[in-house]
Formats: C-alpha cells, structure tokens, sequence
C-alpha cells in the first residue's frame, strides 16, 4: 500500500528563520549559493497598518509534475508514493523541466551539472523513517510530514484542524505540500 | 579539599588525570563516554550550542569523525528535534578554512595584522611572562578581564581571581544588566515566563522569533498563534514578533516607560489590580499611586504616538486576563537613559496583576535544592561551584562597581560595565591600566564607540585574545589564541532549571582541529605557569565536572550520554491551588509549607531583597539614585540628542551579535544590513532603494546602504546589528553593512548602567 | 524584510538563453526551407536549371539538413552535460514535447539529407571529395519508385517540426508569454516565411539564375502572405494574454512595455521584421518596380526578423513572468 506524504507549512508558526535552509544544506550537500529551499518574507501594506508572509520556496512533488511530462529522458521521474526524483545518470542538463516548473522549484547543480531540487530527504532519511531534515529542525514545529491517509498521523491531524491552501492549486498541478495561511496582520492590497 | 565525595571518587578521578586534555579517559562506573555507536562511523553526541547564549541543547551526528548534521536534543522536551539556522550551521564555522587555529603574535604594529605563528606553548610562555611583569610593577589590578557570560566566563573569573585582579568585566553591561539589576531590587531573583498557558502577553520588544531561544521561541509561536492568547507587541519596527502579534504598536524608541506607567495609571485609578496579591507580597504601593498620579493615557500618548485609547483598552484586557497574564520585560528594549525605569515599572506591573506564581504568568525556578527541601526527599541532585572557594579580590575596580556613591554602585563586581573602560585606561584614573585578557567577546563590534576604545587600547602595554576568528579586537592583540569551537571541546554542568530541576553539559562532537584548546584548558594552563594556580583543586575538565556533581556518577553517565537530564515533578506553581495538590499528593512533606488558604503564598514571604518582600519602592535605590526608587517619569526618554532621527538596532533569526557574520552557511543567507528607512522619509530625504547613505552624530560617521519598507516608523531607522566588519581575514564579511555601534555613545543608563543603543542620527547621501 | 533568505539568483537565471532562440531559429528555417523547396517542386517543375524556382528547390536542399544540424550541434552544447546527449536517444518519454521532437528530428534529419543528395546527384557525382557518396545516392536513386511518398513524408515532418519549436514552448504553464496555443502556429508561419526569405537569398546568391518580373512579383506576393498571417497571430498572442487576466495580463504588458525587449519587439520584430518588408513589398508592386536588389534585402530583412522574433519570445517569456 502505497503511502500518500504529505507536508504542510503552518504560515503562522513560521518564523522565516531559514533553519530548514541550512539543515536542507546540510544534509543534502547543498552547492554553496544554490538553494535546494529558501522560506520567503514579504511585508506588505502601509505603514502601520502591515502583515509579514512568511512563504515556502521550494518543490511541492506535484502529483500530476510538469517536469515529469516534459522529461525526454524520464530522468525525472516518478515513484508510487508520488514522490519525483531526478536520475542523474540519465539527466542531460536539457532544462526543460526547469522551464516547465510553475513552482520555480528546480535548478542546475553547478557541481554535478544534472538539474536538482528538494528531494523530500526520500533517500537519506524519509527511506529510514525519519522525517526531511527541514521538517524536523524547525524550531517553532511549523512543519509537519508524513502520510496523510494514516488517520494517526501528525499531518493528518493538522489537515482536520487547518484550512489547508494548495500553492497554485488552479494549474492542476495537484502539489503535496500545502500551507495554512497567516491569519495575522491587515494589509489592504 | 573541602568538597564531599570520597576519597574513592578521587582516586577514580585522579587515575584520569594523567589523560590528555581533550580526551575522555574514565575508569571503571565513567566508562561509557558520552557517544552513542549507531554504526561503524556513525555516532550521536549530545551536548548544548554556542552559536549565541540561548545555549540550546543540541545533538550532533558524527560520520567518520566529521559533524554532518546538527539538531535538537530530544532529552529536552523544550527543545525536540528542533534547531534554529545558527545551532544548524554549527559545523560550517567548525571547518570554516578562515578559522584561526594557530596561536599568534604580533610582530608589526597594533592593529597592522602582521603575526608569526606560535605554538601554544610559546605563546602561553609569552603571555605567562608579560602578565606577571604587568602585576610586578603595577599590581594585578591593572590586568582587565573580561568575556561573555557563559561556563568560560566561570573559568576567566576563577583565573583572574588566582591573578587577584579586581577587574573581571561580563557582558551584562551592553545586554542584559538593565533586567538583571531591575530584578535584584525588585524581587531579588529572576522569573520566568510560562507563555503556553498565558491569556494574554503584552510584549515589548521580546523578539523570540529573531533572537531565537528554540524552547521559548517554540512556546511563544504556539501560544501566538493560538485563538487562547493574545499577544499585544509594543516595537518601533515591524520585526517578526510584531508580525505575529494580534496588535502591533509601533511605540518610539525610548518612550516604553511612558506606556507602562499609563497603564498602571488606570489600574490604580480604577482599582483594576490584585489588591491582596500587593498588600501582602509587596512594599512600596503608595510611592507608585503617587509617581502615576500624571501619567495618563492621553500623557503617554503625546510621548510614545500610541493613542490614548489604546492604553486604557490594554489595561483593561490585561486586568480581565489577569492572573493568566505576562508584561514581559523582554531582553533590552529601549536601551536608552529610561531602561531601568521601563524594566522595574513593567517588573512591578506583573507584581499589579498578581501573575507571580501563577500558570500562564511569571514563576521562579524550580532548582534541586527547593524542590528537595519542599519534597523532604532528593528528588534531583544539586551541583555545586569547584571554585566558589575563590575570593573576589575586593580592591578598587576602574569602574568603581559596588562602590557606594559611584554611579555603578549596583553594579556586582562580577559583572562591571564595559562602556567605562576606554576612560579609565586614558585618564589613568583611578590608576593606570596595563593589559586585557579577553576571551569570546568582541568589543569593537559590540560595544558603543569602538573609535575611543581602540584609542584606549592602543595604550595597553599587552592584550590577549581568545577567539575562533580573527576579529576587530583580536586584530589589536599582541596574542591571539585560538580556541577550539564548542563542538570540539568538553566543558562542565549547567543548571538550567525552569520549572523542574535540570542540567545540562557540553559533550565534545569532534577532535579539536589542530589540537586547539578550550579556554578552560588555556586559564589552567596559564595558571601553572604563572604560579598561580595553588587554589585550583581541578588539573582539567573532567576532574571539575566530577567536582561540579560532587562525586555523583550516575549524575554525569546521564549527562555524559543524554546531555540534558531534567527531574520530572509535579509542575508547582505556589500560588496555584490544583498543582500544589498534585504535588502534594506526590510528596505529602510538603504539606508543611501550605498556608492556611492551602497555598503556598510562604514561599514568597521572604525574597532576597532589603525588605523581604517584592520591592515596588526600593529604599536602597532611592538613597543612592534619588528619584529612581520606585518607577515614574525621570524625564529621560527623548533618545535623539538633538538630531532628526533615531536609530535603532536588533537581533536577526540568521546572526548572532557580532559572532556569525564570516559563518559560510550563514553569510549566504545574510551578507549585509541595509538600513530599513521609511517610504516617506525615503521621499523627504530623496533616497531610492539601494542607494548609499552616509549616517552621522558627534560621535561618528558610518556608510549604510537604503532599504525602503514600510516595516519602520518614519522617524527611526533600523539595521540588523553585527555587520560593518573591519578585519580583513573575515573575508566574507570584511567591509560590508553598517557598524551602528560606531554612532554610540559610551553613556549609561542611569542606576543599571546599560549601555545605550537607541541614538539620534542624521542621514547624508554618499 | 530585506533579505535573510540568501540569494536568488537561481530563480533569475534565463534557463533557456541564446542557443535556444537560435535553434528554434534554425529549425523554423530548416523546416520552413524544405517546405518550400518541396512546394516549389510539386508546382513549378521547370527542367531549366537556370530558373529561379529550380534555385530555390537547390537553396531548400542544401539549406535545411544544413541549418539543422547546426541547430542540433548547437542543442547539444549547450545542454548541462552534453557528454551524456545520448540518453536522449535511448530513453523516450512520449509526454514530452522534446522526445517527441527527438524522435521526429531523428527521421527528418537523415531524409533531409537524402532530399539533398539527390537534388544534387549530378554535382555530387562530379566533384572529386564529394563522389564518395556517389553509391550511397545510388543505393537511395533504387528506391525511386517511392520517391514521391518519402517527399510526402518529408514534407510532414517539416511541418512538425515547424510547429514542434512551438510546441516545446507552450507545453509550460510558467511562462505566459510562451503558455499559449498561438505559438505552434505563429513559429510555423515565422518558419515557412524564413524559407522563403531563405531559399530566395542563397538561391539567387548562390544557384545563379536569371529572373524575370513575373517571378519576382509572384516571391513578393507570397512572401506578403506569409507576413499578413504572422501580424493576427502576434495580435491574437497578446490580447489573449491580456484577456486571460492575472498573471498572463500582466506579463503582456510588461513584454510589451518594459525595456530593450520591448523595443526589440516594436522596432526589431515588427517595425523590421514584418512592417519593412510589407512596405518594401507594396511599393514595389504599386510602383511595378521589380528590382532584384529589392528581392535580396526583402530576403535580409525578413529573416532578420524571424531570428528576432525568437530572441524575442524566448527571453521575454522568461524575463516577464508576470508574478
């Protein structure tokens, strides 16, 4: 039985304090400068009247993935747990799927030179039971991971509790992240 | 030997002491060193961070001898898995190459940067000789010492008693002073905050979600982002807490008093406040009812620019709330002359709402010793000092701290204030000073004014510093000694009760690179050879760990392997009826300590302070501060001296103070500090984003670059604190971002002696 | 906030630069060449070599195998790791518009060059170096009887690959500019009329010919016609970003307005591309004034255009997402 991972971003637990980003770092041996993850600030609205938007950029394993489709030679692709993996013993660096990515998610890996993106952690550490490294050094738990189609489970809890949203949820890209949004703050944009 | 254990223990203890420093040698019940071995090469340590001084318990995954991966100790339930950017960024500055990790002396002029390497031996022989003269000719009083509190400052105190200098400076005069001296005279020890269960915080400036303590930063976002608790921040800008609160309130810089009194004005006017609570844990309430006579809403908001409106409504939220309720005095705040006015008055408001000892208001720590003597049994076992045997030398200090009639007469001698130092050394008063002993601290970055204090240093005779970088001040030594970073040394037995007795220590992750030493191991050493050392009963860490647990080796097994070993009790608040049942029930001998209402109000009957009881009027601060006794408006908070802005500074969630900006993982995140600067004076002052600015005062002139957001009042400027970097071997940061302390002033805040870090400025296009 | 998140020059990067706009050039060239060459020779087939329209099947042969295996070279080093280019060739993904257009390049490319070495057996048969394929033609020639069937499928393939150059664009939803139906349709148009710009130039610089009035006025029209179906694409292209709202709005006008790209567009794409050649085209047929110089610079002028139309459409589709 397959799982069905989810990972949701609580928007208002997040603090924007990038200790995913360096966790990520480490333990994915992230290139300096390139960012397999960044979490995004954006104060908007008017003096004072203002809200701070603390925003997830990273990939979203999309389970109908764009870069999937537009692969030529299925070096990214898919598992039955939905999660998209790059190959990159048959990635030719081609940058179609990084092109085809609505979430901005993929890069080239000026080290190995094939295209590269957050994994989940599958390999290294969700493979081994653990959760993705940015999920568990998140110092306010605004992270949660895992399969949602086990009612016991952390994610599916928060997902009965939150409104979840779905980042771009109109390309029918259908993501398996989602995020609860900030509740906090006025802005009149 | 005045210590407890056996003389079995010593003998156990000392079979290691032939072991190298560095190395965890233990015999028979010490066996297990504080690795876990998961595989071959993979092992598990646990121990706490240093990348600042929340010192969050961590643990560090090691393969094949090499830290890959940080997070937090599980052992503390505070902390979990979690760890902020900086505790994760832990062994990037471990393998940084630009590391210092050969000791060097100066062979060009101060501050040229020109060294020879040395070996530690050499350079310890050097610094031996030269410190020793020092005290021959001048006497050990014209040595200073000083670093950031924390176990190494345990060990330079120590090592400058066994010198006999007076002089022993922490850092609490630029950080924390204000709320540590606020606290003594009010209710003689510190509190902490149960923010989980509170109803209702009113916050000023305690930004825990950019000055990160995971385990409070993590309650505070759960309460805050819960629908039980309000949060109500009072900040100049809109940081990351104000993002977060329900109600944000840009209050200007420096007039935080005025808000408080205001409320207290409408609770004592009204009535609104817990009146039992007062009449019988506190003195002093009718110096308060008279000094907030005038200070009404409508008064306070012509000074901060908060509406009238807004005060009354807080004061009446906060008194609904109460007791469940937290004014929380934060960190340093206004930093300005009014800082211990604005401490003591928001320390006393909690006194107003009866919060103490109360669930989601303010508690005092639970450590092993009360809870041992509440419970009648040991429930936890306590530690103790290896050197509180150690005099304080109580000759003159430069700064005169504790001196009667000085204006750092509350001042302790342990701590002393940094920002009196530069005119002591250069007026020679009140005699003359010949050298400074530093270890982890950096006063050119931190402290204001780093123009007169390089002045002042330039006329030292011999300075030495201890640090894992080549920093400003370690640019002026004639020494630099590297020390081995946290991850690479084993250090002693913290307390960190809160609400249950707990400790931690710090386990060594990984070898020291190139064998450097930990401080503890330099002061030792030193101590040897300067002959000084005949009061140390402990020849290296592991025999002052043992000495720390008093011979209690169950006690340091546990730590050694779990890093963080808390006691679980019965949460108690003392003035909560269902947890002391709980305890009760669990250690009937506490039945003693219950009052007649079946609480345990007793325990607050005799704090240590003069009275005894919470001080809202403090007789001894009167006498030596006339005014300040009990809080009201001393007139003090207009911050700008004249010029047109203010400006102001903080924590980032990326940097520590001035430590982390070389940090490779971290300068990729950060690299600079803009200067946030409102859109309308943006407009006023014609500047565009990113344009280059010059910041100015009569103390200095500093380059900044524009940042334009709406997150900042029009008549403040903000940068993030610890940039501006003037080192040319931190070549990440060197040369880039504002230096703000530069623009300050070596004034004091007015009885707590804290520096000043609110100050005017006027802005100029480069 | 300023920023704390490190730096995003990651997500600013143009993933698809230079070499991509002048494949896709080369591609609608060598496509649009062929369609023409194949074009002519059904409808003009004039045994006198000396005509222009039998330049122009010469120009198409040797211009299309030409110009896409430059583009094809071009691809290859550019991709990240070009050593590895041959996955693509062992491993499909009938999903992706890229193998689709591998696999349809994979038969077009040889049959191009088939089309050439039988345009120009007698040239090749003649020229010492060249005569080593001499067999290989012959071999191809006894296939004769089946001649008109391959020019049929060679002649699809170019129209694919004509559109293909669209296709990979629009498949993504990221971009705007490229997100749209219109694309195929206006990169195959943009390519016929380079071919014909094309086959004119090299035909008549390099497959001397004389030419007459008649077949300069019938080149003007045609081109003309090509030109008159790119305008309503390009206008269609945009005022249906504009209409779709959002993020597509907002690009749309960001293309149109914002920066060298934009003037790229008004006096590159369409001042230079399309208006020039149109205006050089009426007055010439008003004034019946039918130089051949007119013909050559037309020629320049158009293919000039069609290059900038790819520069145009794959930088700004990166630089104006919208958001």
């Amino acid at each position: 039985m397959s799982k069905k991972y989810r990972m949701i971003h609580d928007e208002n637990l997040c603090i924007g304090c990038q200790a995913c980003s360096v966790a990520c770092r480490s333990e994915n041996d992230v290139p300096d400068d390139i960012f397999r993850l960044q979490v995004r600030v954006e104060t908007k609205g008017t003096f004072p009247n203002l809200k701070m938007d603390m925003r997830r950029q990273s990939c979203v394993m999309c389970e109908d993935a764009p870069c999937v489709e537009v692969c030529p030679t299925k070096a990214s692709f898919q598992t039955n747990d939905g999660v998209v993996h790059i190959d990159e013993s048959t990635c030719v660096s081609c940058k179609y799927c990084i092109v085809a990515c609505p979430y901005n998610a993929r890069f080239m890996n000026p080290v190995t030179k094939a295209v590269d993106k957050c994994t989940f952690c599958y390999s290294n550490r969700v493979k081994k039971g653990l959760d993705p490294a940015c999920v568990t050094v998140c110092p306010t738990d605004a992270l949660v991971f895992g399969d949602i189609s086990d009612t016991s489970s952390e994610v599916y809890k928060k997902a009965n509790e939150n409104n979840l949203l779905y980042p771009k949820a109109h390309l029918g890209t259908k993501p398996k992240v989602a995020f609860v949004p900030n509740k906090r703050g006025v802005s009149y944009e | 030997m005045s210590s407890n254990y056996t003389r079995r223990d010593f003998l156990k203890v000392t079979s290691c002491s032939t072991a190298i420093a560095g190395i965890s040698c233990m015999t028979g019940t010490l066996g297990s060193l504080g690795a876990q071995t998961i595989s071959g090469s993979t092992k598990f340590v646990k121990s706490y961070c240093e990348m600042c001084t929340s010192r969050c318990q961590i643990e560090g995954k090691v393969v094949d001898g090499k830290s890959v991966f940080i997070q937090g100790n599980q052992y503390s339930k505070g902390m979990g898995t979690s760890v902020c950017a900086r505790g994760a960024a832990g062994h990037s500055q471990l393998y940084d190459p630009q590391r210092l990790v050969k000791p060097l002396i100066r062979v060009g002029k101060r501050g040229e940067g020109k060294w020879k390497e040395a070996t530690y031996e050499e350079a310890l022989n050097l610094i031996a000789k030269k410190m020793m003269n020092i005290k021959e000719e001048y006497g050990p009083q014209a040595v200073l010492f000083s670093a950031k509190t924390g176990e190494h400052f345990s060990h330079l105190s120590t090592f400058s008693k066994a010198f006999e200098s007076p002089n022993l400076f922490s850092h609490h005069s630029h950080c924390p002073i204000a709320y540590k001296v606020a606290f003594k005279h009010t209710y003689g020890t510190g509190l902490k905050r149960d923010f989980s269960k509170s109803k209702y915080i009113l916050n000023f400036g305690h930004n825990l979600f950019e000055g990160i303590n995971v385990s409070s930063t993590k309650k505070l976002a759960k309460a805050a982002a819960s629908e039980k608790t309000k949060l109500v921040v009072l900040e100049p800008r809109f940081s990351i807490v104000a993002a977060k609160a329900d109600e944000w309130h840009s209050v200007k810089p420096g007039t935080d008093l005025a808000f408080v009194l205001s409320l207290m004005h409408v609770w004592l006017r009204d009535g609104k406040y817990d009146k039992e609570f007062v009449q019988r844990y506190t003195v002093g309430i009718e110096h308060l009812i008279e000094s907030t006579k005038t200070t009404t809403p409508q008064w306070q908001e012509k000074i901060t620019g908060i509406k009238a409106d807004v005060a009354e409504r807080v004061a009446n939220e906060l008194y609904k709330a109460a007791p469940n309720c937290i004014i929380d005095w934060g960190h340093k705040t206004t930093t300005g002359q009014s800082e211990y006015q604005r401490t003591r008055a928001i320390l006393i408001a909690n006194a107003l709402m009866g919060n103490i000892e109360k669930e989601g208001g303010l508690f005092f720590k639970k450590k092993a010793k009360t809870c041992n003597k509440l419970a009648g049994i040991d429930i936890a076992p306590t530690i103790t000092n290896p050197d509180k045997h150690f005099q304080t030398p109580k000759t003159l200090r430069v700064d005169r701290a504790s001196q009667k009639g000085s204006d750092n007469a509350f001042i302790a001698r342990n701590q002393g204030v940094l920002m009196d130092i530069p005119k002591a050394i250069l007026n020679k008063d009140p005699y003359e000073v010949k050298g400074w002993f530093m270890i982890r601290t950096n006063p050119l970055i931190t402290v204001a004014d780093p123009k007169t204090m390089k002045e002042a240093m330039n006329k030292l005779d011999f300075i030495v510093v201890t640090d894992i970088y080549m920093s400003e001040t370690a640019l002026m030594a004639d020494v630099v000694l590297p020390e081995a970073t946290y991850l690479e040394r084993d250090e002693g037995i913290m307390d960190k009760s809160s609400s249950k007795p707990t400790y931690m220590i710090r386990n060594k992750i990984v070898d020291p690179i190139n064998n450097t030493l930990a401080g503890h191991e330099i002061f030792r050493t030193l101590a040897k050879k300067m002959g000084i050392d005949k009061d140390y009963k402990w020849d290296n860490i592991l025999q002052y760990r043992v000495q720390q647990a008093k011979g209690n080796d169950k006690l340091l097994k546990e730590l050694m392997s779990k890093g963080y070993v808390s006691y679980s009790i019965p949460t108690l608040y003392y003035r909560e009826e269902k947890y002391i049942k709980d305890f009760v029930n669990k250690y009937p001998n506490a039945k003693k300590y219950l009052d007649e209402d079946g609480l345990m109000g007793s325990m607050l009957d005799n704090l240590k302070t003069p009275s005894g009881k919470i001080e809202i009027f403090s007789q001894q601060v009167e006498e030596e501060f006339k005014g300040y006794g009990v809080p009201r408006d001393d007139n003090n908070m207009d911050v700008t001296r004249g010029y047109p802005y203010i400006l102001t500074s903080g924590k980032s969630a990326i940097h520590t103070n001035g430590h982390t900006h070389n940090v490779p993982y971290l300068h990729m995140l950060m690299s600079d500090n803009p200067v946030w600067i409102n859109p309308q004076t943006a407009k006023k002052e014609n500047l565009k984003n990113g344009d280059k600015i010059y910041l100015e005062n009569d103390i200095g002139k500093e380059k900044g670059t524009v940042f334009i957001t709406e997150g900042i009042r029009p008549d403040t400027f903000f940068v993030y604190m610890g940039f501006g970097r003037e080192s040319s071997d931190l070549k990440r940061a060197n040369g880039v971002g504002t230096n703000q302390s530069k623009l300050l002033p070596l004034i004091k805040g007015p009885v707590c002696s804290t520096m000043v870090t609110n100050v005017g400025v006027k802005i100029t296009k480069a | 906030m300023n920023n704390m998140w490190g730096s995003t020059a990651q997500y600013e990067v143009i993933s698809w630069p230079w070499p991509i706009a002048v494949y896709l050039f080369l591609a609608g060239l060598s496509a649009g060449s062929i369609i023409i060459a194949l074009l002519v020779k059904w409808n003009r087939h004039e045994k006198d070599s000396s005509s222009i329209w039998d330049a122009m099947v010469k120009a198409g042969a040797i211009i299309s195998p030409l110009t896409i295996c430059v583009g094809l070279l071009l691809l290859i080093v550019d991709l990240g790791k070009p050593l590895s280019f041959y996955w693509l060739l062992i491993s499909y993904n009938f999903t992706s518009v890229m193998t689709l257009g591998v696999i349809a390049l994979f038969i077009y490319t040889p049959l191009a060059f088939v089309f050439m070495g039988l345009i120009f057996e007698d040239t090749i048969k003649e020229n010492k170096l060249l005569s080593i394929f001499s067999p290989i033609i012959s071999y191809i020639k006894s296939f004769e009887v089946y001649a008109k069937r391959i020019e049929y499928v060679l002649f699809g393939l170019a129209l694919i690959v004509g559109a293909y150059t669209g296709f990979l664009l629009s498949a993504n939803m990221t971009y705007p500019l490229w997100n749209s139906p219109v694309l195929p349709i206006l990169f195959l148009a943009s390519g016929i009329s380079a071919g014909i710009a094309g086959n004119i130039l090299v035909g008549m610089l390099f497959f001397k010919s004389s030419i007459n009035k008649e077949s300069i006025k019938y080149l003007l029209i045609l081109d003309l016609r090509v030109i008159l179906l790119e305008i309503p694409l390009l206008i269609i292209l945009f005022v249906g970003m504009l209409y779709a709202g959002g993020n597509a709005e907002v690009a749309a006008i960001q293309a149109l307005t914002v920066g060298k790209w934009a003037s790229i567009f008004w006096f590159g794409v369409i001042g230079f591309g399309l208006i020039s050649p149109l205006l050089i085209a009426f007055t010439a047929l008003r004034n019946h004034a039918y130089k051949i110089g007119f013909i050559l610079i037309n020629s320049m002028i158009v293919l000039a255009g069609v290059i900038l139309l790819r520069f145009y459409v794959v930088y700004a589709g990166q630089l104006f997402t919208g958001a």
